[in-house]
């Protein structure tokens, strides 16, 4: 069975065609700068020469056409026709309470998936603008929908609901959703599969660390608890958004500079973080900062590291205890420094790290002595293998 | 059409405005004056810019971004490129139907013209022009990229198409439209030059002084600014300007108040003369 797997956002889009047999990548790529006329899509095959365009592409429809082509490409692609495409697996960022788990899309999945704007207005729109190119262009071929947000849908109440009058919660549905879904899925179960247990046996704090950053604890193979609430905001410090901070804080602020929502909304999701601290966003300048001894780039490090350190401390209490650590994405696979300071400040748990793995990059790997109580994981994470999965599970219930 | 470039004709604070709310929306924009100052448009749209990166509204990146996507000049014949035209000069009717032929003869045969005109007649405009069909009223607030809403107006002879496109640009800008039937003065500047010139009178009787007119209006209303300050950051020049072309068309209930001659006179024409019915600073911040 042959999926293909799109992540549509604003003004990219990213694809990997998947042989679910052996779960294979075939062919991977993305476009950028679409809406625009220098426009580039980057393809490869496996185990063909990587090809980069630069043409003008307008719209989402355009882009993901443009990638079809490069799959029957007779040199550079993978396929003889698009017959040969099972089903289209799409990423969707927000799920509301309305889908619990991954969907067949029917016509009134588009229509729910719409009325979901508002509370992924960046990434919610991209997503069914995609969806709605590749029904044009595939008219045949089932097309599923997998959500960032359905992991967390095993999250208790006591977890999910904010402490506002619960009408709001039974009029608007706002409550903690949760994001990174589908990453904490697939790294927990290769933790899991690492150690060599069932996963319902397990619990396992999940550190997805990348631009965005969340925490899961996952209990029984189960999200109970994650960093993240309402919207990708809350929680860890991040690259560019504050995480967690006062709300009372910002009302001063708002009064204080007269600012609007959009200049309050994008202090906090633009302008905060470790930028907002050290002046960069990027973990990689952050410790080239911190190397030339700035002290505005070690605060915003051990800020960092406190965050994530009190969260771990937070999930190990709501599970009653900590099978595993797992670190993914970005900084959480590339980052050795942030990963020795967080186990020698946990070592009270019985971490021992084993320092030379921890140094290695690039393939799952627990990081830690034969000793230690704890399992610590560097995993990368493969959100589009998850929707291949989950795409191709649903399609051939069907 | 896919509209991607416009052209705006006027570099003063509309133009600038609509310049800013067009690029930071995506779309590349052409600024053109021939008026004192319009060199320096691109420099004013970086310090608007500079206010909002101040006011964490944007980023270091979205302001280059921005202000990659605006260029200016003096050559006219650049609107031969452009998919849509926006015409933001000064209410003069001569002014503007020369700029609208010249546009006109320019500008591809399918580009619909936008006119932020408020107190000339549309029908009048669009005479000028073989495209009358295709020109639309649309009367935006300054500061542009901060006033969400925008009156859409057309005349006899206006397409339902040219309307369509003019929506749909005013919706990418952020703006509800709200469609209103053709008349001198539109419906804010209208209710506007009316809430001004009779503070103004107020003012010339004694009534009150400035502050104390001021601050009852604007905070029983739950006004942003109240008339003077809004007064003075359109310039008392153009109040002036359009009270007396709304006189010409509905009589005396618009002759402008005799104090506004005399600050005219006096060449306190508000903010941009850093005095009018309140003192500003560089900044253009009102001083105590």
């Amino acid at each position: 069975m042959k999926i293909f797997v799109l992540n549509c956002g604003s003004s990219s889009v990213k694809y990997k065609l998947y042989d679910m047999e052996g779960e294979r990548v075939l062919a991977e790529g993305r476009v950028e700068r679409v809406g625009q006329e220098n426009a580039t899509i980057t393809h490869q095959s496996t185990g063909k020469e990587k090809i980069t365009k630069t043409m003008p592409i307008l719209e989402h429809t355009v882009a993901i056409s443009e990638t079809l082509h490069l799959l029957l490409h007779p040199e550079h692609g993978v396929l003889n026709s698009l017959d040969e495409i099972d089903a289209v697996g799409h990423r969707v960022v927000h799920g509301g309470e309305s889908f619990s788990e991954s969907t067949l899309i029917k016509e009134d999945t588009k229509d729910i998936l719409d009325s979901l704007a508002e509370l992924a207005p960046l990434h919610n729109p991209a997503n069914v603008m995609g969806i709605r190119a590749a029904e044009r262009l595939m008219p045949h071929t089932p097309q599923v929908a997998v959500f960032d947000t359905a992991f967390h849908s095993t999250m208790p109440s006591h977890a999910y609901l904010y402490a506002i009058p619960f009408n709001l919660y039974q009029k608007h549905k706002v409550r903690r959703y949760g994001f990174h879904g589908t990453s904490h899925l697939f790294v927990t179960q290769k933790a899991a599969e690492m150690i060599g247990k069932d996963i319902k046996d397990l619990r396992i704090v999940s550190c997805h660390l990348g631009n965005g950053a969340s925490i899961a604890a996952v209990q029984g193979g189960q999200s109970v608890d994650t960093t993240m609430g309402f919207t990708p905001l809350e929680g860890l410090m991040m690259g560019t958004r504050s995480g967690d901070i006062d709300p009372g804080a910002i009302f001063y602020l708002m009064k204080t500079y007269d600012l609007s929502l959009h200049e309050i909304d994008s202090l906090l999701n633009k302008h905060s973080g470790l930028y907002g601290i050290a002046g960069v966003s990027d973990m990689r300048d952050i410790e080239k900062k911190m190397s030339e001894g700035d002290r505005l780039a070690q605060m915003a490090f051990d800020m960092y590291e406190y965050r994530i350190r009190k969260y771990i401390g937070a999930y190990i209490a709501a599970m009653g205890g900590i099978d595993a650590l797992v670190f993914t994405a970005g900084i959480g696979e590339n980052t050795p420094s942030l990963r020795t300071k967080l186990c020698q400040n946990l070592s009270y748990l019985g971490i021992e790290l084993n320092e030379e793995l921890n140094q290695k990059r690039g393939e799952p790997l627990d990081i830690t002595t034969e000793d230690s109580k704890v399992r610590v994981f560097v995993i990368p994470t493969d959100e589009e293998l998850v929707i291949a999965r989950d795409t191709a599970t649903i399609v051939g219930r069907e | 059409m896919d509209i991607r470039r416009i052209a705006v004709l006027g570099a003063g604070r509309l133009g600038r405005g609509i310049a800013e709310n067009a690029a930071s929306k995506g779309y590349d924009v052409v600024l053109f004056s021939q008026g004192a100052g319009g060199q320096d448009a691109l420099r004013r749209i970086e310090n608007s810019l500079d206010r909002k990166l101040a006011r964490w509204a944007i980023t270091e990146a979205e302001k280059r971004v921005i202000l990659g996507r605006i260029t200016f000049t003096l050559d006219l014949k650049e609107l031969s490129k452009v998919d849509l035209l926006v015409e933001a000069t000064i209410d003069h009717i001569y002014t503007k139907q020369e700029l609208l032929r010249t546009a006109d003869q320019l500008c591809q045969p399918d580009v619909v013209f936008v006119t932020t005109s408020s107190t000339l007649k549309l029908s009048d405009l669009a005479r000028s022009i073989t495209r009358s069909e295709s020109l639309v009223g649309l009367h935006l607030i300054p500061p542009v990229p901060e006033v969400p809403v925008a009156e859409l107006v057309r005349c006899h002879k206006t397409s339902d198409a040219a309307v369509e496109v003019v929506k749909g640009f005013a919706k990418r800008l952020g703006k509800e439209v709200i469609e209103i039937n053709e008349s001198i003065g539109l419906v804010n500047p209208r209710a506007l030059l009316s809430l001004i010139n009779e503070a103004a009178y107020m003012l010339d009787e004694g009534v009150g002084d400035t502050q104390s007119i001021e601050k009852l209006i604007k905070d029983s209303w739950g006004m942003v600014q109240g008339p003077f300050e809004m007064a003075d950051r359109l310039g008392l020049d153009l109040v002036l300007n359009w009270m007396e072309q709304m006189q010409q068309a509905y009589g005396d209930r618009f002759a402008p108040c005799p104090l506004l001659y005399r600050y005219v006179r006096q060449k306190r024409l508000g903010v941009k003369t850093n005095l009018g019915f309140f003192s500003y600073n560089q900044e253009g911040k009102q001083e105590d």
